[in-house]
């Protein structure tokens, strides 16, 4: 887009913007901020689009004029003026009406030109503006997921891209059809089950930029909405950095400690926190699939449901899919009781901890205000980037070692203690030993590959089924250096 | 028709701008308006043809010889419809009236085809809930089938209509008694697994069906026969314009089931399972 | 089917009552009918109104709370479905009902009592429609159902159960209708009348029913396939199973669009009869606004996708749909031309049925405009799904539509009723309801174009939509407003009552030269027709060379001396009073002249009602489809006995 193009399209805007609004200036007097404006593109794709429509705005008030007018001149010069007065009984006027059929044809053709140059356009990625930033949107009811395959970041609601760069987005859903609307990038395209849609984006210059789903979704609708911060490459590739950085391990029994300890018990299994890990971009996708396949096979019913992933939340400036600002009195009301901010959302209708008398959260107000430091404190740690975790041998032999970074890296420790306590899932001293002798004739190599593998294989008394990930990316040699890793626990 | 038949038997010539009977036009805009019906669902089946994400696909279910059977019948019965029309219009009212009963019995055979096809697709796992091949398939040839009931309704009702004395009615309810008797009993026997008519009549479970089926053929006769006897001369060319409607009616859902044979069936019956099989890509899934 | 040889027994006498309400309900005369369809689809304006005022309330304010997201949706769908189907649909049909026998000189319609069963079809499913209210289950998922979120998985309420089975029910009801109406026109046309004499709003009328019986069709389709998901579990529109939501809007909008004609086409109608009554002149190019008709009609199966431009199709689909979108603005933009051309160099009267129509010139225009905007799918992926869509469609559907059908109450008030609606009152009306109409759809352009998404029950308050929306909630109740005055001026009138006289706008098609109201025969005489506007050329004969002169090979030769004796037949003809009546001086009786009207009947109301129970009992109790069985075969077989005249 050469920037001259864009200012004079700017400038009819602000023309265009006048005359709608004369009317109302002064009902809208107050401080608006117009964050979805069209009239304010900050890229090409928003651009063009208020090109081609500020061009056939002025063409339809052209029109406009000479219809109302002359309509206005016909009722006034034609006016009755005696009784009994015959006009002249005319049928008609071959010319004049091929006339008419002809010229607004090629008013159409004016805009129909520049149309289909337009849509042909939008739908091209331009190559001249640097690698694309690929991205996958994904609408759930009532929230959008961004997963960055390339980057291997899962975030929710907040979309970060860098300026200038084309963003290639691959819309989906996951359950019925929702629509991805920026209106100063771009202007929407739904996001349809079973149907992959592809457009891009760019913004030219930085800002935060307001989204809303655009099309009917039920009953949160209105409440699901997103933002997209566009920043300098730096500052993106600081973001993109950040979002591979672990949270510092909270003190022992500090409010983080505790309200680390009430998310794993109520909130962990519909999100993830922990997206940093090595595997957390896999993971995450196979949980999110599982939390949704557990929802669709219980029709609705089930108390597990896609959650947004929360990792490094802290980072973000809503909650609850866009619709306030995040703020501990916000985060406050927002848990106590969703519905207040967002009625119908899935959290309170279908997880365990709402389902008290009242719908409000099953949960004391220290337990409250414990999580909330918890969610507030979830940021990039200390200690840079997670640690990679080396190859496996070459020999195939297991290496205690790796299963050591493995754990750390697949975030088992945040569910399974290294002494006796069960933080969620069984402490693991000794666990070695103790799988040897559950099942007859399995051995304690078997047993622990086999929970790995699929965590619902054999699972304790007094423990529950469902809260383990899946960890679909583990190899066979992962497994074997993780059960070597667990042998020296005792 | 033409000029001469409708002065001999008082058919004014219509009294309309067009000089198109109203309730004939009115026949020929409501196909067209089935169309559109009908088209939406072909559609539909097109647009799913070679999507279902599981079994049974149309190449383990699809019987073509049976159906191409069960086709002919249909076809047939059209035919019967031209002869029972050219009965009613040359006073041949017997004659005619045998052609309608044979239509609706022809008809009625289809039926009984899809009567059996459901079943068997039903045995070997193919419902309309479990994937897009049967949810497209049974509601496509269902409606087809509900189309073709109406039709034989009809045809039974016009039946009626043309035989309006005593005799007549009895010989009508006889043959039409006796006629669903048979099929009901053949109907029973094929569902207790057996394959051909004749194995059917000499195995046939029961003694019920047996009775149910010497009675059908008893009375299908019986019934045939007095009303070959009844009202063989009579007047029935006024008649003729209410058959014509059904008439109409009955060849375009015959119509139908070509288009339907053809899409569903013939050009269906190598589908299997969908070449690079996709099922339903879960988002993010790369 | 009728015979004379086979009588069944009735359970009821058949009905013969003149006054009173069985005189209603066992009635197959159209123009009782008409005002059938008139009264009960009013009743459900104001229902929708005062749905449409409820959603304007919680959007005056933003974060407002009076109403609860989940009742919103049941509003929005409600609001507009029942503005589509049972309020310009009917409203439609009770002027086709009153006025195509009139406008073509026949006695009644082709099947009056398929009439009167599409009448009942229409009120028991426009009551199914709206029982979902009393039981708190009204339909929440949208107008247009979008699968899967109208699926059971996402809508397991059987809210969306009576959406998809009254939808069905006002379907039959509606083909039944179009079907009568198309043979009405081809074939019962009082002889001379051409179709090319035929008077416009007849045509639109022959139009927009040949769109419903081909379009209600595929709606019928899709709705049997989202009752079959929602009631037996196939997999027509589940993702999960690989059912395409696709699908569905492609089976929706093929019909959606369509449907958009049928409810503009008849308002055309309506403002092409007004205009050159109130101009004083023919309609300016007759056979071009008839073309432009068909070409809209014809054109409108090959656009519906612009309805889709946001959901992915791909460039060369939005390319192909925006182009055929543009192009069906051109017959549009011949009408509006024409209708001017109409005024242009008229003797105009401002009479309130005029004001109307040239409102509706005016309003449609700039729906048309917008429409044009949207056409261009770059510029509609901003504006899909946005409240510039929704000031759209009501400039084009409460702009056109709306105000077309309140002239043409106003027109043809006095010959349904035989007295006027009070000429003051009716100008407060208009005047009310167009400025009211603009103050609430005006704004909506702006905050759709500022962001402001249309199905949101609620929206922040920083975003500058705010002074708008509240512009936009005290618009909708001036249209309330003007609305009450029009109930006023109905009632007031009423109370007077004064005669109208047969012909009193100095009207121009047959209607108007028959007493008002009209006789239940209608005709006396069945016309002669000779001329476009026959009745107009027969009050004005000395005008017909000037305008046959005009008209080529269609017309007489020019010059050629009008002999009135040619055009009307002598009986009529010398029972002629000075307005010229064909109906004047006959016998008013059914015997006068030979005349035969079919008998009246309750079959066509038995079979409705079996048809509707015989639906509503699929998602309760299945006795009910049981009992809705039985009275269908009832009716059917009663119906096909049961002689025309007894």
């Amino acid at each position: 887009m050469p920037p001259l193009r864009s200012v004079t399209g700017r400038t009819r805007a602000t023309l265009l913007l006048c005359l709608l609004a004369a009317g109302l200036a002064v009902l809208a007097a107050c401080t608006p901020s117009h964050d979805q404006s069209t009239f304010d593109p900050a890229g090409p794709i928003a651009a063009r689009q208020a090109d081609l429509f500020i061009f056939i705005f002025w063409l339809a008030v052209a029109v406009f004029i000479l219809v109302e007018g002359g309509l206005i001149y016909a009722v006034i010069k034609y006016r009755k003026r005696r009784d009994g007065e015959m006009p002249k009984q005319v049928h008609g006027n071959t010319r004049l009406e091929i006339t008419w059929t002809i010229i607004p044809a090629f008013i159409l053709l004016a805009i129909a030109i520049p149309t289909v140059k337009a849509i042909y356009e939008n739908d091209a990625v331009p190559q001249d503006r640097g690698e694309p930033l690929e991205v996958i949107a994904i609408g759930h009811q009532w929230w959008f997921e961004f997963r960055y395959p390339g980057l291997e970041i899962v975030t929710a609601n907040q979309l970060h891209i860098p300026t200038g760069r084309p963003v290639v987005v691959t819309l989906q859903s996951e359950d019925v059809i929702h629509s991805f609307w920026i209106p100063k990038l771009a202007g929407k395209l739904d996001m349809v089950p079973l149907n992959d849609n592809h457009f891009w984006f760019l913004a030219d210059r930085p800002g935060m930029f307001y989204g809303q789903c655009a099309e009917f979704c039920g009953i949160a609708h209105a409440h699901m909405r997103f933002r997209v911060v566009a920043a300098p490459e730096e500052e993106f590739r600081e973001w993109v950095t950040d979002m591979r950085t672990p949270v510092d391990a909270p003190e022992p029994d500090s409010p983080e400690a505790k309200g680390r300890t009430t998310f794993l018990a109520n909130c962990s299994m519909c999100h993830t926190v922990d997206s940093y890990l090595a595997n957390g971009y896999p993971t995450e996708i196979a949980a999110q699939d599982r939390r949704w396949n557990t929802w669709v096979e219980s029709e609705g019913d089930s108390p597990i449901v896609s959650g947004p992933n929360l990792t490094h939340l802290s980072l973000r400036s809503t909650l609850a899919a866009g619709v306030q600002d995040l703020s501990e009195e916000n985060l406050r009301t927002w848990l106590r009781n969703p519905g207040s901010i967002k009625p119908g959302t899935r959290m309170q209708v279908n997880a365990q901890v709402y389902a008290t008398e009242d719908n409000r959260i099953g949960l004391t107000d220290e337990e409250v205000d414990n999580l909330i430091v918890y969610l507030m404190s979830l940021e990039p740690g200390e200690g840079g980037p997670t640690v990679s975790v080396p190859p496996p041998d070459a020999g195939g032999e297991p290496n205690a070692a790796r299963g050591e970074a493995l754990f750390a890296a697949n975030g088992c420790s945040g569910c399974h203690s290294l002494g006796e306590d069960t933080i969620i899932g069984p402490g693991f001293k000794g666990v070695v030993s103790r799988a040897g002798t559950r099942v007859t004739g399995v051995s304690a190599e078997d047993y622990l590959s086999e929970s790995i593998r699929s965590p619902s294989a054999f699972v304790v008394e007094g423990f529950s089924d469902g809260l383990m990930p899946i960890l679909s990316t583990l190899s066979d040699a992962d497994v074997a250096d993780l059960i070597e890793y667990l042998k020296t626990i005792e | 028709m033409t000029e001469a038949v409708q002065a001999e038997h008082h058919e004014p010539v219509e009294d309309t701008s067009t000089g198109l009977n109203n309730r004939k036009l009115l026949m020929w805009a409501f196909l067209a308006s089935d169309v559109m019906f009908f088209g939406a669902f072909i559609a539909t089946y097109l647009v799913y043809r070679n999507k279902s994400l599981e079994g049974p696909y149309p190449n383990q279910v699809l019987d073509i010889p049976v159906t191409s059977v069960s086709t002919f019948v249909l076809l047939m019965s059209s035919l019967a419809m031209v002869l029972a029309l050219d009965g009613i219009r040359r006073n041949k009212k017997a004659v005619g009236r045998f052609w309608i009963l044979t239509t609706a019995a022809l008809g009625s055979v289809f039926l009984g085809f899809q009567v059996y096809e459901f079943y068997e697709f039903a045995q070997m796992g193919l419902t309309p809930q479990k994937n897009l091949f049967g949810t497209t398939f049974f509601i496509l040839t269902g409606l087809h089938g509900t189309h073709v009931t109406l039709g034989v309704m009809w045809l039974i009702f016009m039946a009626l209509v043309v035989s309006p004395t005593p005799k007549e009615r009895w010989g009508l309810v006889l043959a039409i008694a006796g006629f669903y008797a048979v099929m009901l009993s053949t109907l029973a026997g094929i569902f207790t697994g057996e394959e051909s008519t004749l194995a059917i009549i000499s195995t046939l479970v029961g003694y019920p069906a047996m009775l149910l089926l010497i009675f059908g053929i008893l009375g299908m006769f019986g019934g045939a026969w007095i009303l070959a006897q009844a009202g063989r001369g009579d007047e029935s060319s006024h008649h003729a314009l209410d058959l014509e409607i059904a008439g109409l009616y009955w060849h375009f859902v015959d119509i139908v089931w070509i288009v339907i044979f053809t899409v569903v069936y013939l050009i269906s019956a190598t589908d299997g399972t969908p070449p690079g099989s996709a099922p339903f890509v879960l988002p993010g899934a790369h | 089917m009728t015979t004379g040889t086979i009588t069944i027994p009735r359970i009821v006498p058949r009905p013969t009552s003149e006054t009173g309400i069985w005189s209603w309900i066992g009635t197959v005369d159209h123009k009782r009918i008409g005002t059938l369809y008139f009264f009960t689809s009013i009743f459900w304006f104001l229902t929708a109104g005062v749905e449409a005022l409820l959603m304007r309330l919680q959007l005056s304010r933003p974060e407002a709370e009076m109403v609860s997201p989940e009742v919103f949706n049941q509003l929005f769908t409600m609001h507009g479905t029942v503005m589509v189907f049972l309020v310009v649909m009917p409203l439609s049909a009770a002027f086709f009902n009153w006025l195509i026998p009139l406008q073509i000189g026949a006695r009644d319609v082709a099947f009056p009592r398929l009439n009167a069963f599409s009448y009942w079809l229409f009120l028991f499913g426009s009551v199914l429609l709206n029982v979902s209210w009393l039981v708190g289950d009204a339909p929440n998922g949208g107008w247009f159902g979008y699968a899967p979120n109208s699926e059971n998985l996402y809508n397991p309420s059987n809210g969306m159960t009576f959406w998809v089975l009254s939808l069905g029910v006002l379907g039959i009801a509606s083909i039944a209708a179009g079907l009568n109406f198309i043979i009405t026109i081809i074939n019962l046309r009082a002889p001379g009348m051409t179709m090319f004499k035929m008077p416009v709003f007849t045509w639109m009328t022959l139009i927009t029913s040949v769109l419903i019986v081909l379009a209600l069709p595929v709606l019928a389709v899709a709705g049997i396939q989202l009752q079959t998901d929602r009631l037996f579990g196939t997999t027509f529109y589940d993702p999960v199973a690989g059912g395409d939501p696709v699908l569905w809007q492609h089976m929706f909008w093929l019909f959606g669009h369509p449907e958009v004609y049928i409810l503009i086409l008849p308002a055309m109608g309506i403002v092409s009869e007004i205009l050159p009554v109130f101009s004083r002149k023919p309609l300016f190019g007759y056979p071009f606004v008839i073309f432009a008709g068909i070409v809209i009609a014809f054109m409108g199966w090959f656009v519906w996708s612009h309805h889709m431009f946001t959901v992915g199709l791909g460039p060369a689909a939005n390319s192909a749909f925006a182009v055929s979108t543009m192009a069906i603005a051109i017959p549009t933009g011949v009408k509006v031309f024409n209708w001017m051309g109409t005024a242009w160099g008229g003797s105009i009267r401002l009479t309130t049925p005029m004001l109307f129509a040239l409102g509706f010139i005016a309003m449609f225009t700039v729906g048309g405009l917008s429409g044009v905007m949207h056409s261009s799918a770059p510029s509609d992926a901003q504006q899909q799904d946005t409240y510039f869509v929704v000031a759209h469609f009501h400039y084009v559907l409460f702009g056109g539509a709306i105000l077309g059908i309140f002239g043409g109450i106003y027109m043809w008030w006095p010959k349904i009723f035989g007295w006027k609606l009070s000429e003051g009152w009716g100008k407060l009306n208009f005047w009310l309801m167009l400025i009211g109409f603009n103050l609430t759809f005006f704004p909506m352009h702006w905050i759709g174009m500022d962001g402001m998404p249309r199905r949101i029950y609620t929206y922040p308050a920083d975003q500058g939509w705010n002074g708008a929306n509240m512009a936009a909630t005290i618009g909708g109740f001036v249209i309330a407003v003007s609305v009450l005055v029009w109930v006023i001026n109905v009632y007031l009138s009423w109370r007077r009552r004064d005669p109208a006289g047969d012909d009193p706008w100095d009207g121009r098609t047959l209607e108007w030269s028959i007493p008002s109201p009209p006789p239940h025969y209608n005709f006396a005489k069945i016309p002669q027709v000779e001329h476009l506007d026959d009745f107009w050329f027969k009050k004005h004969p000395e005008l017909i060379a000037e305008f046959e002169g005009h008209h080529g090979p269609r017309g007489a030769p020019e010059g050629a001396q009008f002999d009135d004796d040619d055009y009307y037949e002598d009986e009529v003809h010398a029972e002629d009073d000075e307005t010229g009546s064909y109906a004047h001086g006959a016998d008013d009786s059914h015997g006068g002249h030979g005349i035969h009207l079919p008998d009246m009947s309750y079959y066509p109301l038995v079979l409705a009602a079996g048809i509707t129970l015989a639906m509503a009992g699929l998602f309760t109790e299945y006795w009910v489809v049981g009992i809705g069985g039985g009275l269908i075969a009832w009716g059917m077989l009663g119906w096909s006995f049961e002689p025309v005249n007894d």
